[in-house]
């Protein structure tokens, strides 16, 4: 169905026959269905983008079509034939290659060899002179000036950018897919890069362009496909599509899914910051927040938003503005310091950074403030440990047979309430929920947020960071949004519709 | 400045900088010490440096696959034993049969250690820490605790550590220290070139990489310790010939001075960058310092002391030292290529 | 947890490989059980376990401290050195330890707050502090200590136990205490587990782990004296080597070497296993390398056999679905 939107397309690759065609592709991890029967076909010159907002199941896709998952269900087809994927190296063999907006280099190699470090036939004996040239000569054809020379460790990340691409035009591939190529680099370089896209397109290689920036994909892509909640939502010629109605398709979901917050009263004011910024990180940030009062934070991935979290708690300090927390002018230097003063941080990366998975819950959640849990020579008292993690266990129902079990024995869902009840257990005046339900089950959300109801409730000033668009907007009195390391908007609890947000988040005028 | 960026990386600026320290070390040993600057001075610094150099080449196999090998110094010693018994017991053995010999025993031996840290997927520092004292056991075992003596050795053996290569002026290259740098070369060349050896910087530059783009990671791991374990053996072999007379405690300890040898020749501990030649100017520093000081009158126990210091010293300056100067020649990089950037760098995370 | 994954525990299979040996020690020699040869027994090896428990911190938090023995044999040297000057030993004693706590902060510093690895720092302390030993007391072996001070290394004081034993029992009981009940050993496995968790929660990981380095240094410190002590006489090249056998002891004891698991519980079954298996090798006329020997293959052994155990398993479970 997906593909023959495509073949109705009038003019030139619309009679391209297809390179790539994924049939009915399904995935699923855990609770979460990432895939639910995608078709998509990708043809000889044609720029094909994908879009969608975060966890929209584009990655997954990805990350199929390049050999590191393997689908639940559907095939996979070369030019006709059926193909397994079963790894990177076979996905390369295949001529499928990948563009990450994080590249993936050896950091002590040379340029040049970076570039070429997966040729499967390179010989016996490098050729650097040969090598050197030849590198010089792909990143001239990008019209970048690099040293081929110098170790990929020094460079910039826009150079390193122009590296992977490089690589992958070293390899002469038939199926190019970029996944957020543009995102580190300067307006000079877009265009660049378009050119190179262009001529790669022309000399009839498939490409999937996947962006967030709606400007960037309508200059150059040819046809274009939605993807929301796993499910392809339509493809389109370019000709066809408009950013309304690409956004529109993009946010279309029903809202029903997360009943609104009801409003708590708003208390007095607990945080105001001016002007604050980190260099190269973000920049500019101004707004207050009220105890009781729940400020959402939207965005796409890598605008700032978990940037701010984390000067906030002094994990990576502001190095610009001013933070005034209950009337007084802080600087905040590090958790420790931040936790003194009432601020909490969840983080969305549970696994690295928020738990300890080996050890047990009522230690995870005691571990912020363990000297509350010492008797006077020192030894912690586990009955007292013990009774906080049963109390936090019956409060957000954390489905466990006893709270002496190892973190890592949970279900997503509840290692996530652990995280909340760890935080909880500091008596936190400012909680930073960042992403806290990505991940975990339905039923579990739903508890997530009435908790984050009730601890608004009780006079608790709650900054939201979340991509997942209707949450934020359920959950939130008013929602500020970030654009790549600026604040675009704060919008108001009414003026905040999941059009006007994602309009500011993508940079895109929106009449609605 | 702009022509130092050009022709030179800030890794071989490391390195010159230990060549310039080395020069140093000597300039001052000569005001300090009467007749320094002679050929006997010379021949005593490179018959220590040889034999710490071939065992270096291995280790930095190994160090730059993110591994360590602790077993040299007992292969060193179990294999000088070992030919040196065959060769009191078999005067006629030709001698490249006793250099395969050596060759032989360090190459099973190393093989035992990678099998375990590549395919057991037991930590190099624990195996190697065990087999450090499994493989002297078995030497001690092996030879009941008795000597191989400089009499029951074969003249062309003992005769070896005074064989010249070449002479200049009056300088006498020997021929094992010729071998030595011979092996450096080869391995310098081999690992710049052949694009076999080239996985092994891969594989410790980035490992994940390596493997998704179906580098063959534990067959990497295996022969840099086999390599480390067949070059240990040849300079067992070397050993026997510079000492004559081996006991069971032969090259007890040579694993600590190999490892400093390397760390001080800039090869990162975590692997992925360091060169072979690097290895072999941190030998010649402890060479130097060691048969310098032994000379000196103040106190050759001053040398262990400096030695520390040096490693410390070694280590900070690649953590700290080294990132500065690729910041530098990082930022005349994005001079070149960010000529407009309109926007700084916006994806962090 | 259920009774098969008990008995599958580590400690298990040590207590197991204990009582073996032990049993085959009894039969072999009636000597085994006597008193007199239960305290030869920890007193041979008694500085390398003291060492051994601050160690096992060490590894838990996810750290190595290479330098233990070089600052056991700093500490006695500079006693010696400092006696021979015309000190009086006690504040000799006391000087050496002010030593190894010095020692101690230059590896946490470097390891802690400048970042660099603890492996290459303590590597740089093997050779380095066992040089400045080396400079104070060059080649002499220096003795002549006062009588109570030998006595304190080879007179039992309490009943049949040696000072020394009664440090390590003392110590035993505190490490226990400080690893497994207080606020200081819940940080040390938290960092060894995952150390930015750690720090996303306000724990101060620098100064635990500095701490932990100069906690370690001073106890080599202490344990170099009573070394000291007990062979009456000091030399440049006291204690050397001896970090190799403190880490196995640690290991073979269950700790992981990334860090983060492991208990004393196991270390102090391990030391018993090591000690009664070169004890009981020493009677069978079984010299000392083929018993370092046997204990370097039980070393790998100790982590290659559950690692092939769970090899086996998961590709035994592969094959079934």
């Amino acid at each position: 169905m997906s593909w023959t939107a495509a073949q109705q397309r009038p003019g030139g690759a619309a009679t391209a026959p297809p390179i790539l065609e994924m049939r009915g592709i399904a995935k699923r991890f855990g609770a979460t269905q990432a895939l639910d029967d995608v078709s998509l076909t990708l043809r000889a010159g044609e720029i094909h983008a994908l879009l969608g907002e975060n966890g929209a199941g584009k990655s997954t896709l990805i990350k199929i079509m390049t050999g590191v998952y393997q689908p639940d269900r559907g095939e996979i087809l070369l030019s006709g034939q059926p193909i397994a994927i079963g790894s990177a190296a076979e996905a390369q063999r295949h001529g499928i290659a990948a563009i990450y907006q994080e590249p993936l280099l050896f950091p002590d190699l040379n340029v040049a060899e970076n570039i070429f470090v997966s040729h499967q036939n390179r010989g016996v004996v490098t050729n650097w002179r040969k090598m050197f040239r030849e590198a010089e000569a792909i990143l001239a054809t990008l019209g970048v000036t690099l040293d081929v020379r110098s170790p990929a460790r020094g460079l910039t990340l826009a150079a390193q950018q122009s590296v992977e691409i490089a690589k992958a035009i070293s390899l002469n591939v038939r199926v190019l897919i970029m996944d957020e190529p543009t995102a580190s680099l300067s307006a000079h370089e877009v265009g660049q890069l378009f050119r190179l896209v262009r001529d790669l397109r022309d000399q009839g290689v498939a490409i999937l362009f996947v962006s967030h920036r709606m400007e960037e994909v309508f200059q150059i892509a040819d046809s274009v496909t939605v993807f929301r909640d796993g499910r392809l939502i339509s493809t389109r010629p370019a000709a066809e599509v408009s950013p309304q109605s690409a956004i529109a398709d993009m946010v279309g979901r029903e809202m029903g899914l997360f009943q609104r917050r009801a409003p708590a009263p708003k208390g007095e004011k607990l945080l105001s910051v001016q002007g604050l910024g980190r260099t190269g990180v973000f920049s500019d940030v101004s707004f207050d927040l009220h105890r009781g009062e729940v400020l959402g934070f939207a965005g796409l991935i890598g605008a700032g938003r978990t940037d701010i979290g984390l000067a906030l708690f002094g994990i990576e300090p502001a190095t610009a503005g001013q933070i005034v927390l209950n009337g007084k002018t802080e600087t905040i230097r590090s958790p420790r310091q931040a936790m003194s003063l009432g601020v909490a941080y969840v983080s969305e990366d549970r696994r690295q950074l928020g738990l300890s998975l080996p050890m047990s819950i009522s230690a995870n959640i005691s571990l912020p403030v363990l000297s509350r849990y010492l008797t006077r020579l020192g030894l912690i008292r586990t009955s007292q440990e013990r009774d906080t993690a049963e109390g936090f266990r019956k409060r957000l129902s954390i489905r466990t047979p006893n709270v002496e079990l190892p973190v890592a024995k949970l279900s997503g869902g509840n290692q996530q309430k652990v995280m909340l009840s760890k935080w909880l257990n500091t008596h936190p005046a400012l909680l930073i929920l960042d992403e806290p339900t990505r991940g975990i089950d339905v039923g579990a959300k739903a508890e997530v947020h009435a908790m984050i109801g009730e601890l608004a409730a009780e006079g608790i000033g709650i900054i939201l960071i979340s991509s997942d668009l209707p949450e934020v907007l359920a959950m939130s009195d008013r929602v500020l949004v970030m654009r790549e390391g600026r604040q675009m908007a704060i919008l108001d609890g009414g003026a905040a519709t999941s059009q006007t947000v994602m309009t500011a988040a993508m940079g895109q005028e929106f009449a609605a | 400045m702009k022509w130092l960026q050009r022709h030179i990386r800030p890794e071989q600026v490391r390195e010159l900088s230990l060549l310039l320290l080395i020069v140093a070390a000597v300039l001052i040993f000569g005001s300090m010490i009467d007749g320094y600057y002679t050929s006997r001075t010379f021949n005593r610094i490179t018959s220590s440096v040889a034999i710490i150099t071939v065992v270096a080449v291995g280790q930095t196999l190994v160090v730059l696959t993110r591994n360590i090998d602790l077993a040299v110094g007992s292969i060193v010693g179990c294999t000088a034993y070992f030919t040196g018994a065959q060769l009191a017991a078999h005067h006629g053995m030709p001698p490249v049969v006793a250099v395969l010999i050596a060759m032989a025993l360090g190459c099973v031996m190393g093989a035992i250690n990678g099998a375990l840290v590549a395919y057991g997927r037991v930590p190099s520092i624990i195996v190697t820490l065990g087999s450090l004292a499994i493989f002297r056991g078995i030497l001690i075992d092996y030879s009941g605790a008795r000597t191989v003596t400089t009499d029951s050795l074969p003249k062309w053996l003992l005769e070896l550590p005074r064989l010249n290569f070449v002479t200049i002026g009056d300088l006498d290259i020997r021929a094992m220290f010729a071998l030595a740098v011979g092996i450096v070369l080869l391995f310098q060349i081999g690992t710049s070139f052949l694009n076999v050896a080239r996985q092994f910087y891969a594989m410790g530059s980035n490992p994940d990489a390596a493997e998704l783009i179906g580098m063959p990671a534990r067959r990497i791991v295996f022969s840099a310790f086999v390599l480390s374990g067949t070059l240990s053996g040849l300079a067992g072999f070397m050993f026997l010939a510079r000492f004559g007379s081996i006991t069971v405690e032969a090259a007890r300890g040579m694993e600590l001075q190999v490892v400093a040898a390397v760390v001080v020749g800039g090869v990162n501990i975590f692997g992925g960058s360091g060169t072979v030649f690097g290895a072999m100017l941190g030998a010649i520093m402890i060479g130097t310092l060691e048969q310098s000081l032994f000379r000196l009158q103040i106190s050759e126990f001053w040398r262990d002391a400096i030695l520390g210091l040096l490693i410390l010293l070694a280590v900070a300056s690649d953590a700290v030292i080294l990132n500065r100067l690729r910041a530098i020649w990082a930022r005349t990089d994005l001079k070149l290529v960010a000529r407009d950037s309109a926007s700084p760098a916006e994806a962090k995370r | 947890m259920n009774i098969r994954a008990r008995l599958l525990r580590w400690e298990t299979l040590l207590l197991a490989m204990l009582v073996v040996i032990a049993g085959l020690n009894i039969a072999y020699s009636p000597f085994y059980l006597g008193v007199g040869n239960i305290v030869n027994l920890f007193q041979l090896s008694i500085e390398k376990i003291i060492v051994a428990l601050i160690m096992t911190l060490i590894i838990i938090c996810g750290e190595i401290d290479l330098s233990v023995a070089s600052v056991m044999g700093l500490a006695s040297c500079v006693t010696a050195w400092l006696f021979q000057m015309g000190w009086p030993m006690p504040w000799a004693l006391v000087a050496a330890l002010a030593v190894g706590g010095v020692a101690g902060l230059i590896n946490g510093f470097w390891t802690a707050y400048v970042g660099l690895p603890s492996l290459a720092v303590t590597l740089a302390g093997l050779i380095g502090y066992r040089g400045v030993a080396r400079i104070l007391v060059e080649d002499r072996a220096i003795g002549g200590y006062p009588l109570w001070f030998n006595n304190l290394g080879q007179q039992p004081q309490f009943g049949p136990l040696t000072i020394s034993i009664v440090i390590f029992l003392a110590m035993f009981a505190i490490m226990a205490v400080v690893l497994h009940r207080s606020a200081l050993g819940r940080l040390v496995y938290v960092m060894g587990n995952n150390l930015q968790a750690a720090r996303y929660s306000g724990v101060r990981v620098r100064r635990v782990k500095l701490l932990l380095f100069v906690a370690s240094s001073m106890i080599a410190a202490l344990a170099g004296l009573l070394y000291a002590a007990r062979l009456g006489s000091v030399r440049g090249d006291m204690a050397q080597g001896f970090e190799l056998d403190v880490i196995t002891m640690v290991l073979l004891g269950g700790v992981s070497i990334f860090g983060g698991s492991g208990n004393l519980l196991g270390v102090g079954l391990s030391i018993l296993v090591i000690l009664n298996l070169r004890n009981g090798m020493g009677l069978a006329d079984i010299t000392g390398n083929t018993q370092t020997s046997v204990i370097g293959a039980l070393l790998i052994l100790s982590v290659l056999v559950p690692n092939m155990a769970r090899m086996i398993h998961t590709r035994w479970k592969g094959r079934e679905t």
